[in-house]
């Protein structure tokens, strides 16, 4: 800090540290604390309130009617009492009805109903698969732009890989739709071959079937795992490859032996880069089951949202999120021996 | 690479080219049904070629409306998120100690989490305040995460900083003021200008942060989000046609650019 202002003065340096400060309270800490906060309240709303009442008033009517008819001085007192415990129950009832309490607790984690449970459940294992699937897919193409290509051709393809990524994430995966939709494209040659029919509706229902989702998920994040995993990889010495071959290494046993101990970082950065971004992705299940499958859970989020207007409980959704993201980031640090400064890179 | 042509190698190669017909044949299936003058975005059903879809696109008010948005935003992010990312990346290049580590982990968390959360957080922060939704919201969402990428970046030029010529700066009497005006900012233009560029590319890019923070107002990526439950037709494609059209351009700029560096490089050796 002190090398700071010795170069550039008292009055930039405290610039950079507020800016810094507001950067980091006001746009990352705050907004998570409140969110969290916001997670862990929730207005009770009692459903039968107008009904107590309604019974309280008709009670009091009985007991005023028994007051009127009362004959000693010593029932009056009696009835007037309970009047007046009514009366105060009553003005306790409808305070609550115009302004119902706030209740802290973590009443909106608990009582999240088994079918949003499942759907949790099921978006963090689809992530998961997702995750295995990509770096199944992208491991050999960082490899070979890394080590295989020539100069020229590792170029060609890096600039390959980057036109899809420049364009839209919505319109990627919206090209997917187009070609897995009930009369899309690989429907249509299905019955161009004769294979299913439009008339009788026996088309392939892939947008039904999560496997969907898989394809354009990995369609939409290739290159964060393609890109973490092609920087360790290039920095291995060629001559290490060279030496396993002279010596009799099979491909595998290369790779299982040299390469990913060497590329570890990479693969770890580029599991939980696509890991976050599948299992918090709205945009694509959104497109690609259009209401037609199940949801995932960030479409859940939503609704709790914009639909059902219900701030608590969608906080608490996101923050069971964060939770499991976390989770993820610190079992791959630990499993992967990477640390916070190999992550973000 | 060796000349021997083993099978490995043939299946790597088949394989290489399965995997861009797999980045590139969305596209061109997108891209084609910009054209086809049915009604519903589609090829298999060929109705003739037409460039009516371009023709309504420019008639389009919400969508020319969402592009003007989208530009709005992209610069509200550059001018916030650029300062934000500069001033962390100078305390972090120059901070001592244990706090370092934490202070980066917690400066680029919002990379490490979906982008849903930062809207979500966005939006529930700000409404404590009475700010809804809106631009000015996406902005500042936008921005969480994109002002860490921009640390990112500068923290990489910071790092080759030779610290000799501010120093010799300050011992021949330049102001503070000065050795920053004239030698920092000098030398980490390059990546201001790069940082900018990536900052308006993710900005426009953007959708799930944004559609939680943009309320009722929308971006060209909101509005075009919003078509796939209503209103889908091929004027969603003649977007992506532009996309695709912008991004070749761009890309073959790039590597042209490249390429005389590197002639260059070439002759002067």
């Amino acid at each position: 800090m002190h090398s700071l202002i010795r170069s550039y003065g008292k009055p930039l340096t405290s610039l950079f540290v507020c800016l810094t400060a507001f950067w980091l309270l006001v746009m990352i800490a705050l907004p998570q604390a409140f969110m969290i906060e916001h997670s862990l309240w929730h207005i009770d709303r009692d459903d039968q309130l107008g009904m107590k009442i309604d019974r309280a008033y008709s009670e009091m009517g009985l007991v005023e009617y028994d007051l009127k008819a009362a004959k000693t001085e010593k029932v009056r007192a009696e009835f007037q009492t309970r009047i007046d415990a009514l009366k105060a129950q009553i003005a306790a009832l409808e305070a609550q009805e115009t302004e119902p309490p706030k209740i802290y607790g973590i009443h909106n984690y608990t009582k999240m109903s088994e079918l949003h449970f499942t759907i949790f459940l099921k978006s963090i294992v689809f992530a998961l698969m997702v995750t295995v699937l990509a770096l199944v897919v992208c491991y050999p193409m960082a490899f070979t732009i890394a080590k295989l290509a020539t100069p020229y051709k590792a170029a060609l393809m890096m600039l390959g890989l980057i036109i899809p990524y420049a364009i839209n994430e919505l319109l990627r995966v919206y090209a997917w739709l187009m070609i897995l939709d009930y009369q899309g494209v690989i429907n249509s040659a299905l019955a161009w071959l004769g294979l299913v029919s439009f008339e009788a509706k026996t088309w392939v229902p892939f947008l039904e079937n999560p496997g969907s989702v898989f394809v354009a998920l990995i369609y939409a994040y290739v290159l964060f795992m393609i890109f973490p995993i092609y920087n360790t990889v290039e920095t291995l010495d060629k001559n290490q490859l060279e030496a396993a071959k002279d010596l009799g290494a099979s491909t595998w046993k290369t790779h299982m032996r040299i390469v990913i101990p060497h590329a570890k970082p990479g693969i770890a950065v580029g599991c939980i880069m696509t890991f976050m971004l599948s299992v918090g992705s709205y945009s694509v299940p959104q497109i690609m089951t259009r209401g037609k499958s199940g949801d995932w859970f960030s479409q859940l989020i939503y609704r709790q949202f914009f639909e059902s207007q219900n701030w608590n409980t969608g906080a608490a959704y996101s923050f069971s999120l964060v939770i499991v993201c976390l989770a993820f980031i610190l079992i791959m640090m630990k499993s992967f021996k990477v640390g916070i400064r190999d992550i973000a890179k | 690479m060796t000349k021997s042509r083993s099978l490995s190698d043939i299946i790597l190669n088949v394989y290489i080219g399965f995997f861009f017909l797999y980045l590139f044949a969305p596209l061109l299936v997108m891209s084609l049904a910009a054209f086809n003058a049915y009604d519903y975005p589609s090829v298999t059903q060929w109705k003739g070629w037409t460039l009516k879809w371009f023709g309504e696109l420019a008639n389009d008010d919400r969508i020319l409306k969402g592009i003007a948005n989208s530009i709005i935003v992209a610069l509200g992010v550059i001018v916030l998120s650029l300062p934000l990312g500069l001033a962390g990346a100078f305390v972090l290049t120059r901070l001592e100690g244990r706090y370092n580590n934490l202070l980066y982990a917690l400066l680029v968390s919002p990379l490490l989490m979906p982008g849903i959360i930062l809207g979500i957080s966005t939006l529930i922060f700000w409404g404590r305040f009475n700010v809804p939704g809106g631009l000015l919201l996406t902005i500042i969402a936008q921005s969480s995460f994109i002002a860490s990428y921009s640390m990112l970046m500068f923290m990489a030029r910071l790092q080759r900083q030779d610290r000799v010529l501010e120093e010799a700066a300050l011992d021949l009497g330049a102001s503070n003021f000065m050795v920053f005006r004239r030698i920092t900012i000098p030398f980490l233009m390059p990546t201001i200008i790069t940082a900018a560029v990536i900052a308006f590319l993710q900005s426009i890019e953007n959708y799930n942060t944004t559609v939680f923070a943009i309320g009722g107002d929308w971006t060209l990526v909101t509005e075009i989000g919003s078509r796939f439950r209503f209103g889908l037709s091929p004027v969603i494609n003649v977007i992506g046609v532009i996309f695709v059209i912008f991004t070749v351009i761009a890309a073959s700029l790039y590597v042209l650019q490249k390429e005389k560096e590197r002639q260059r490089k070439l002759a002067t050796a």
